[in-house]
């Protein structure tokens, strides 16, 4: 048998963490399971938004320049540092005007920016990152951990998949590196690959998809890795360990889909077609997908990347554009595209909007919506396209997790708030015993019921 | 438009100092006189630091370009720091140091230092600690070649896109030392599906792997296992197995492995084990032991006990083997002690190298007889890879990968300057994309200089280049099965990789060049120099001239657009690598004007001192510095087969694959063969 300290540095994070952040120690201990099921989720947008339409106070600030991305941080948008009720939604958050008693919108948040790789690289890959500017040596980016993943170690513990990660990158050119096309990692180095093809999400969460198969020649092959990592060196040792708790994971998987019976007419969902979707019924569908797999209990915790960081590829977005458009270029000139720019921020929140409706609409077995029962976070990890800029982040949280969240209102942080403050707080919140995340410097109880 | 510059991953590991030489490469005023203490680095450095060096790096004013020499002292502070030396020679060596503000350095100076600071980065990389590669999983290419070589699968298990070129008319053959004259060819990315190119049916591909940050998709630190590829793993190797097409007419090894034995049921269970024992041995690149045997064997045969035909049983152990670490890990075991690979490891490392795949019995053979690691049998096994058909793995892997040639499936030049760059359904860049393919299977099948990728007297075209070339409209497209025709080059604006219609269109946008983007990628590909990314505050150049702008040439638009002057420093060496091909507009078309009548002006000065003005010019002076680009170009090979970035501490066994591969202008073959020879491969 592998030794348990092997087979918990990955899939499990505590002692996995723990070996490159001690100060982590404590931070994964998991919650008793009887809380019940509360779910956290995230809908990634990649390059930023145009902040004059999604920000109030800014709607008519100058338009962004790159000369220095400072000069765009310091707007002066008249809004108080504070809590105040949410009661008018700029145009890029319109969509959301029936749920906005269900929401918490939050401002003025920063991440730091760790010199030495690219910057739209580092925005996505590290947005969920629980590490500290210097905490990590051997990589140029500031990457551990993931929040989806220190979370789905506390509630995902008896769910098919402990966390899911779906994207809705559909390039076919292999244009960009992991770490643009990534927000969730189980360590620096080791990403948890999405899926994009929608069939092929549909068949892992409902499929029996050949698992039971799988199981006939697992003992082969962990018998064959038993024999291989005797002969490794240490630190081969540790990295082949991803390979015990893959395996690990996958029986665990085929043993709780055994007990958890998904009605499929409940989740009212069919097999995708197999053909082209125009660009935003593909982002709902895989949305939907995410949601329909909260609901059903086979994953507590999901990411979903509206789409990769920078990837320059031009989309087709139907209905929106008449020739493809690519989101990063049309970023970096506000100029040219403000028009543009504000139709796709739109575009994307109507899609997040549908989500939450699809949530709100779903009653549980304690009497509340799945949306009241669930995190579901917005965010961009740039505070705008054009300057790239760390500072000041688009953030939304709808859904209040089990009545955890007070709703309906909008925190806007004074400069200097670090985004990880939230990322600490919703960790409390899904039952993770922690007093940091990353730069965090504490959790914001004022979001808190 | 988009201006990020530096849209490409670099082959080197980021090293701060890497960084930190470009940065620092000009551009920075001087703050004061330093008061320094003195340095004991020898009759050469010595002066070097005080004189050039400690003013702006070092002594008791504020360090420039975070670049801090104050701890260097003596010899002994730059030997156990070979990145540090490295740096400091490129510095000083490419002549960005000092920059043109400061005193020039005194030529008979400048070469002492270099040869002192050459002699102290052979003493500390000798020093330093071979860096291993990391344990990883095959990447999808290899695992379908693998796939394919241990069964003899006629085709392939699944669809590859990241082949981007088809050989229709089975031109690759290497025995045969020439590639022929006429190619036909096809493009599954961009153009129609060639007839007769079969799949396994039933068969679902995990992801196709993302190029790694530093380049190749073979890197160790980037090819990890998940649960989600783990299940696919297991999935795909199980629809392998049961694919309707999987059977004796297209496995070879169909009669030796599923194919019931022969004789009395108790001689079936000798045969079983003889078979695993062979098949393991084959999958798992080295002899397995007979309790591995043993294990696989006693599954068959419970199976078979328990009423489960004979082939099913040996498919489910098949199944195994094919989702075992044993097979999906590349790991590089090593001889007691350490000191080199073991040669198993070593047959392997060769194989995945040149054949993307298994090494062959042959290879395992001479590991298992123990000399396969002998200078003379390892070259001579190495000839023998390079003229097998198998090659074509490497050309379809490696070229694409070092050219970075995925980037012309996206690039879409604007329909209303160049019409007929799209044709039915298709566009020109399935064609421009098998140019460089070609001339780069000529040049290694031919074993020929790689100077020719600078500059060739030949290329490959089809009819749509033809007219593409000469006037930018395109010949007749074809769209499935693409002759390629060799032409000679005697216009020296063609030929070679660098200017082909593909690489200047897919490193310009839509409606204008991106000379910063070239200049980026030429330094990357070809100098293996990689600029360090972009920061983040980048300015952007609007893709069409403003109205006060409309006069001026690019390169002046983007003088008057630059006005951060920590930009300078590595511009000035970006911009000339880049404004050389101004004349190749953003479809690859030649051109003497702009579209405003302005005349293009490509001049410029690389290396310091090699000055030009034109595309020819700038060729000539690449060429006059052939051993730079043979450096970065056994780099990037080396980085490639072993699955890691190199650093400084590789750097005695590039030299020396160099000056080798000098006597006789580094040809292609010489370079390979001396890449497999150098302790860097080897341990």
């Amino acid at each position: 048998m592998p030794s348990s300290h092997t087979r918990r540095t990955f899939l499990r994070g505590a002692a996995g963490a723990s070996l490159a952040l001690p100060w982590l120690e404590s931070l994964a201990t998991a919650a008793p399971a009887h809380r019940g099921a509360q779910r956290l989720a995230f809908f990634y947008l990649p390059d930023g938004v145009v902040r004059r339409g999604f920000f109030p106070g800014e709607a008519d600030a100058a338009v962004p320049q790159f000369s220095n991305g400072k000069t765009a941080v310091n707007v002066n948008d008249g809004v108080a540092v504070g809590l105040h009720p949410l009661t008018s939604l700029t145009p890029t958050q319109a969509p959301l005007e029936p749920f906005v008693r269900k929401i918490t919108f939050v401002s003025g948040m920063d991440r730091f920016y760790k010199n030495g790789s690219d910057v739209h690289a580092q925005c996505g890959s590290c947005f969920l990152s629980q590490a500290t500017a210097h905490s990590v040596k051997d990589s140029i980016y500031p990457l551990a951990r993931t929040l989806d993943h220190v979370v789905g170690d506390v509630v995902g513990g008896t769910t098919p998949l402990r966390t899911l990660e779906l994207s809705c990158n559909s390039h076919t050119d292999n244009k960009e590196s992991m770490y643009f096309d990534n927000i969730s990692w189980y360590s620096a180095g080791q990403p948890a690959p999405s899926l994009r093809d929608p069939r092929k999400v549909y068949a892992r969460l409902f499929g029996t998809g050949g698992a039971k198969e799988a199981r006939s020649i697992t003992d082969l092959v962990l018998d064959d890795a038993r024999d291989m990592q005797k002969r490794l060196g240490k630190s081969d040792r540790d990295k082949f360990a991803e390979y015990f708790e893959s395996i690990r994971s996958i029986e665990e998987q085929i043993d709780r889909r055994e007990k958890l019976k998904v009605d499929l007419s409940k989740v009212k969902l069919d097999l995708p077609v197999d053909s082209h979707l125009p660009r935003g019924d593909y982002i709902r569908l895989m949305g939907e997908m995410m949601v329909a797999a909260l609901q059903a209990g086979i994953t507590n915790v999901a990411t979903l990347m509206v789409g990769a960081e920078r990837w320059d590829t031009p989309f087709t977005y139907e209905g929106l554009f008449d020739k493809p458009m690519s989101h990063h270029q049309m970023s970096h000139d506000q100029h040219q595209f403000t028009k543009e720019l504000l139709a796709l921020d739109r575009f994307h929140m109507e899609i997040y909007a549908h989500l939450i409706a699809r949530m709100d609409a779903i009653k549980e077995a304690d009497g509340r919506s799945l949306l009241d029962n669930t995190l579901f976070v917005y965010g961009a990890g740039l505070g705008d396209g054009a300057t790239h800029q760390y500072t000041r982040l688009p953030i939304i949280v709808a859904g209040s997790g089990g009545g955890r969240f007070r709703t309906g209102r909008h925190l806007h942080c004074p400069d200097g708030t670090a985004l990880a403050n939230l990322w600490l707080t919703i960790a409390g919140t899904m039952g993770v015993k922690a007093d940091r995340f990353a730069d965090s410097t504490g959790p914001i109880d004022a979001l808190l019921a | 438009m988009t201006f990020s510059p530096f849209a490409t991953p670099s082959r080197f590991t980021p090293l701060p100092w890497a960084a930190v030489v470009w940065l620092c490469a000009g551009g920075v005023p001087a703050v004061g006189t330093a008061e320094t203490d003195v340095t004991n680095l020898g009759s050469m450095l010595d002066p070097l630091f005080r004189d050039h060096c400690v003013k702006c790096h070092g002594g008791g004013y504020a360090v420039q370009g975070d670049v801090d020499l104050s701890a260097v002292r003596t010899a002994d502070d730059l030997t156990s720091r070979p990145e540090l030396i490295a740096d400091l020679l490129k510095a000083v060596e490419s002549g960005h140091m000092p920059p043109p503000e400061e005193p020039p350095l005194d030529p008979a100076l400048r070469k002492g230092v270099v040869t002192q600071l050459e002699s102290l980065l052979m003493a500390a990389a000798k020093a330093a600690k071979p860096v291993g590669t990391p344990i990883r999983r095959m990447t999808r290419f290899q695992y379908d070649n693998a796939v394919r070589d241990l069964f003899q699968l006629a085709f392939d298990v699944h669809p590859l896109p990241e082949r981007m070129m088809r050989d229709l008319n089975q031109y690759f053959d290497p025995a045969r030392g020439v590639l022929p004259e006429h190619v036909v060819v096809f493009s599954r990315p961009l153009g129609k599906d060639g007839d007769g190119e079969r799949q396994l049916r039933g068969t679902a591909p995990f992801a196709q792997d993302l190029r790694a940050e530093h380049g190749f998709d073979t890197q160790g630190d980037h090819l990890s296992m998940s649960p989600l590829l783990m299940e696919q793993f297991l999935q795909l190797a199980r629809s392998v197995v049961d694919s309707p097409d999987f059977n004796r007419d297209n496995v070879g090894i169909w009669n030796d492995f599923f194919e019931p034995p022969p004789g009395p049921p108790e001689a079936t269970s000798a045969a079983v084990r003889d078979r695993l024992q062979r098949f393991l041995s084959r999958a798992f690149r080295r002899p397995v032991e007979p309790a591995v045997v043993d294990r696989y064997a006693r599954h068959v045969l419970a199976s078979v006990a328990e009423g489960t035909p004979f082939v099913d049983a040996m498919k489910t152990a098949a199944a195994a083997a094919l989702a075992s670490p044993q097979f999906i890990y590349l790991c590089d075991a090593t001889v007691p002690g350490g000191s080199r690979l073991d040669d198993f490891a070593l047959a392997s490392r060769l194989a995945f190298f040149l054949w993307g795949g298994l090494p062959d019995d042959e290879l395992v053979g001479l590991a298992a007889a123990g000399t396969l690691h002998e200078p003379e049998v390892l070259g001579a096994q190495v000839e023998r890879l390079l003229r097998d058909r198998r090659l074509k793995r490497f050309c379809d892997a490696f070229p694409i990968q070092w050219l970075q040639l995925e980037r012309i499936i996206a690039s879409e030049p604007d329909m209303a300057r160049h019409p007929s760059f799209y044709f039915a359904e298709y566009r020109a860049s399935m064609h421009m994309m098998f140019e460089p393919l070609l001339v780069f299977e000529a040049v290694l099948v031919e074993n020929r200089p790689i100077t020719d990728f600078i500059d060739s007297d030949f290329s490959y075209r089809s009819s749509l280049l033809d007219g593409w070339y000469r006037d930018g409209r395109a010949g007749h497209g074809e769209v499935s099965d693409v002759t390629m025709r060799r032409v000679p080059i005697t216009d020296r604006r063609q030929g070679g990789l660098i200017t082909t219609a593909a690489t200047m269109t897919m490193t310009s946008g839509p409606r204008q060049t991106k000379p910063i983007t070239r200049g980026a990628w030429l330094a990357t590909v070809i100098l293996n120099d990689p600029p360090p990314p972009p920061p983040g505050n980048v300015p952007v150049l609007a893709e069409e001239p403003g109205e006060d702008e409309e006069h001026l040439t690019l390169r002046e638009r983007f003088e008057a657009h630059r006005t951060n002057p920590s930009c300078a420093g590595c511009h000035r060496r970006i911009d000339p690598l880049g404004f050389a091909f101004e004349n190749y507009d953003e479809a690859g078309v030649w051109r003497d004007t702009y579209p405003n009548g302005r005349p293009v002006d490509p001049a410029g000065t690389i290396f310091g001192d090699h000055a030009f003005k034109d595309i020819v010019g700038f060729k000539d002076a690449l060429l006059a510095e052939k051993d730079r680009f043979a450096r970065g170009f056994a780099a990037h090979l080396l980085s490639y087969a072993c699955g890691r970035p190199c650093t400084a501490a590789d750097a005695p066994a590039i030299d020396a694959i160099v000056k080798a591969s000098a006597a006789d202008g580094h040809r292609i073959q010489d370079l390979i063969r001396l890449v497999v020879l150098s302790d860097t491969f080897r341990r």
